[in-house]
Order: C-alpha cells, then structure tokens, then sequence
C-alpha cells in the first residue's frame, strides 16, 4: 500500500486577458498564491478569492487549487 | 505596469506582500480594506513566520522601464 500525504498546497486565479486573435481562444493568465495551508478549505480560498478579484480589472475564469501530494509506502 | 500590493505583518512582526495585477483606479480603500480583513479572517496563507496576522499597508505600485541602446 501507498500513501498520499498533502505536503504543499497553493491557489491560482485564473483571468481572462483578451481573445487570441488567430485562434479565437481566451487568452488565459494566471495568478498564483503558493503560502496556502495545507489544511485550507475550499470555502477559505473561495472567500479569498472572491475578495481580491474585485480590486483588479480583469474577469475571472476560474479559481483553482493546487495540492501538492508525496507518495510514499505505507 | 502597475500592481497592486496588499502588505501585513506576520505573527514575527515581519511584512508579506500579496500582490495583484492590473488593479482598479483609482482603488477603493473599503474594498481594499475589506479584502485585506477577509484575508487575515480566513487565516488560510502562512508565511515562513508565521500567520498574517494585521494589516500594515495597501499601494499601488509602477514600474517603468526604459530600454538603452547597448
């Protein structure tokens, strides 16, 4: 057996930054926060979120959190 | 380019910076405020000392660049 053990976590806001104008895709650019807590929850990093994005100019596409997980043997 | 820099102190009394681009101007210091308690309330970001614990200061900052010719 193995196990997963949360050893880092971060959050990324994902913003719009415009249209690709070949391609016609959103041009996608992102903002990471990398000091979170491991043991922070979604509704801790939604209400941080939901905070911050209003003081900048540009929409919101998502809100994303990236858990980093060591595997080891059990 | 300008960004927006949301500063507190840890509990060491040391100052983390959380920055953001592309800010809203002229910025609205409730708004500013609001986020920066909703921060420090949510006690979810850690710092190597420790949590952020009070707010110290909130700036917009620019940084202009300007090339020379070498």
């Amino acid at each position: 057996m193995a196990v997963a053990q949360k050893v880092d976590s971060g959050l990324q806001l994902v913003f719009e930054d415009g249209v690709n104008p070949e391609t016609g895709e959103t041009i996608l650019r992102r903002k990471s926060f990398n000091n979170v807590k491991t043991t922070a929850t979604a509704d801790q990093l939604f209400a941080i979120a939901s905070a911050l994005v209003p003081l900048q100019q540009k929409t919101l596409n998502s809100i994303q959190q990236k858990d980093d997980l060591l595997i080891t043997e059990s | 380019m300008k960004k927006l820099e949301l500063k507190f102190f840890n509990t060491e009394g040391k100052t983390v910076t959380i920055s953001l681009d592309a800010p809203v101007e002229p910025a609205d210091p409730a708004a500013v405020n609001t986020a920066m308690d909703t921060i420090i309330a949510q006690n979810a970001l850690y710092s190597s000392g420790g949590d952020l614990v009070e707010k110290k200061e909130a700036r917009i900052v620019e940084r202009n660049v300007f090339d020379i010719e070498i």
